[in-house]
């Protein structure tokens, strides 16, 4: 039940995704068009808000996605992708490809394959880190934001030096859907799709994981070898995200908890699909926001996820309280 | 049948478990001994949960032959307590269990009063709330051996009868049954068997008749236990000396 209506939310975002922009148009035009543009290689108006709207759906799924995992095996509610400093190794790169001249092989090429291999760096320092502090829930936090803090200072280095640049670095920093072609959401849709099925084939050792390490020995599995596949598989969606489309916060930390605080569960069958539609339909509907409210100026997506996303996680929370009590 | 042939368990350099050696037919066991004397430990490898070394036999068969995911089959440990994601509930605590027989968890859950819990979050839930969820999951297996950590520190006195009851019946049916906890009473009223363990080692492994000793007890402890008997019940208190 929850379920379908999140999914009519996302439908609903998706179309005004669609709907509005520069113009107001009828979405199912915007669709039909925008698919007939992508299938005969033409660009249009059509396929530029068909190609953001999907992105929009496969960014919030997959930083959803990314957020779940690493809550779970962390064991930690403030578990998000940035906290196990992905975002700021990410970050460290792109700032580092500013050095290089602007070309559009710098842009489209290095800046983002260099914003994937630092968020992945980034992770695998902070694995082996907290695998020489026995890999448990809080030595992953713990070196996590040691590693995050310390990539983000170094990052602000260069930013200090190149300044004539910086204006572009702070955007980035700040995230959008914008500049969008269709391989990047593809990729990330497939990245997503292969994560997906991993972790609901998993579905006993991430509910054994969210519970006690003696749970997961108990199937028979060793907790800190699923740790790490699991983190790895966040940290590779969560530098995907990072690497196209700038950072985007407050997705993957919310839509777990969006999901857990309304089924009332925290039952992975159930998270996994409902934390994805909600990560699809925040990001989607706030994009829509970013993109018109303050028209023609748009504000950087980032922003109004966390504006809009806050205070409704802090609604939400409250009001289950309330509930739980009777 | 389980079998304990040399058991040791080391944590980096600290040996915990030190060459343990005995044999339990189906029965309910007491598992005593002071904090840290190592019973959660030796309970662990037992279960093939942490790395040993030496051979535990489960029906004559070597758990390392077994297959990890047939392991519940054999063997199954039950936690004291845990430290899940807060949004947890004690219904998905219930049924993360894959292996679990549901007729039979659902038997437990109405034995152990945890029905009324299920749509509460793990946070939520009293210390021996919890306790007695954690006993529901681990006894709605059908495994031949049964591990018991501390099930009785926090429940109440009637749960803590509740549970010594299941635990024996279980124990009558065929099962080894061992309980790890220092609450004797109720504990040594319902087993057959005393095994204590200090500093590692094997200190008891007794009938109960023989292995409730009041000097055996003493030295477990070290402090002066004395054992009572009232109306067939038996307590074991300790003296302070020091009081005069």
């Amino acid at each position: 039940m929850v379920l379908l209506i999140a999914l009519l939310i996302l439908a609903l975002s998706f179309m005004a995704q669609l709907a509005f922009g520069a113009v107001m148009l009828n979405p199912l035009q915007v669709l039909r068009d925008g698919l007939r543009e992508i299938f005969t290689a033409t660009t249009g108006i059509a396929r530029y808000r068909l190609e953001r709207a999907l992105a929009g759906v496969v960014v919030g799924a997959s930083l959803a996605l990314s957020g779940y995992l690493i809550q779970t095996t962390t064991r930690n509610p403030l578990g998000d992708p940035y906290l196990l400093g992905i975002s700021s190794g990410a970050l460290f790169a792109v700032v580092l490809t500013f050095a290089l001249p602007a070309s559009a092989i710098t842009l489209f090429v290095v800046r983002p394959f260099a914003a994937l291999i630092g968020g992945i760096i980034a992770y695998l320092l902070t694995l082996l880190i907290a695998s020489k502090a026995g890999m448990t829930p809080t030595s992953i936090v713990l070196s996590g934001v040691a590693v995050g803090t310390f990539f983000y200072s170094a990052s602000l280095f260069p930013q200090y030096f190149i300044l004539r640049d910086i204006h572009k670095v702070f955007a980035w920093s700040m995230g959008s859907l914008v500049v969008v072609n269709l391989n990047k959401p593809v990729a990330i849709a497939l990245a997503l799709t292969a994560c997906t099925i991993y972790s609901c084939v998993s579905r006993n050792v991430l509910n054994a994981l969210s519970i006690s390490d003696d749970f997961v020995r108990d199937l028979g599995r060793d907790p800190s070898r699923e740790r790490v596949i699991l983190t790895a598989m966040a940290a590779v969606l969560a530098s995907f995200c990072v690497a196209y489309f700038g950072v985007i916060g407050f997705v993957g930390l919310a839509s777990p908890h969006f999901a857990r605080r309304l089924l009332g569960s925290g039952d992975a069958r159930y998270i996994i699909p409902l934390s994805l539609v909600f990560g699809a339909s925040m990001l989607s509907s706030t994009d829509v926001v970013a993109k018109t409210v303050f028209y023609p100026i748009e504000v950087p997506v980032n922003v109004i996820v966390s504006l809009v996303g806050a205070p409704t996680l802090a609604a939400i929370m409250v009001g289950m309280r309330r509930h739980a009590r009777g | 049948m389980l079998g304990v042939e040399n058991l040791s368990v080391a944590y980096g350099k600290v040996n915990v478990i030190k060459g343990v050696s005995f044999e339990l037919r189906p029965s309910l066991v007491a598992l005593i001994g002071p904090n840290g004397s190592g019973k959660t430990t030796l309970l662990k490898a037992i279960a093939g949960m942490v790395p040993y070394s030496g051979e535990v036999l489960i029906d004559g068969i070597n758990l390392r032959r077994i297959r990890v995911d047939r392991r519940t089959e054999y063997v199954t440990y039950v936690p004291p307590t845990i430290s899940a994601l807060p949004d947890m509930t004690i219904g998905d605590l219930l049924l993360s269990d894959s292996s679990a027989d549901v007729a039979l968890l659902e038997r437990y859950v109405r034995i152990f009063g945890v029905e009324c819990l299920l749509f509460r979050r793990i946070w939520e839930v009293s210390s021996g709330e919890l306790e007695r969820a954690l006993l529901a999951r681990g006894l709605a297996r059908r495994s031949k051996v049964l591990l018991v950590d501390e099930p009785l520190s926090y429940t109440d006195v009637r749960y803590q009868l509740v549970v010594m009851r299941c635990l024996r019946r279980l124990a009558n049916e065929g099962r080894v049954v061992v309980v790890a906890s220092n609450q004797l009473n109720p504990l040594l009223n319902y087993v057959d068997r005393v095994l204590a363990l200090k500093d590692g080692k094997l200190f008891i492994n007794a009938p109960l008749k023989t292995g409730v000793d009041e000097d055996k007890l003493s030295e477990l402890y070290g402090v002066k236990m004395k054992v009572i008997t009232i109306d067939n019940i038996v307590d074991v208190v300790p003296v302070d000396e020091a009081k005069g």
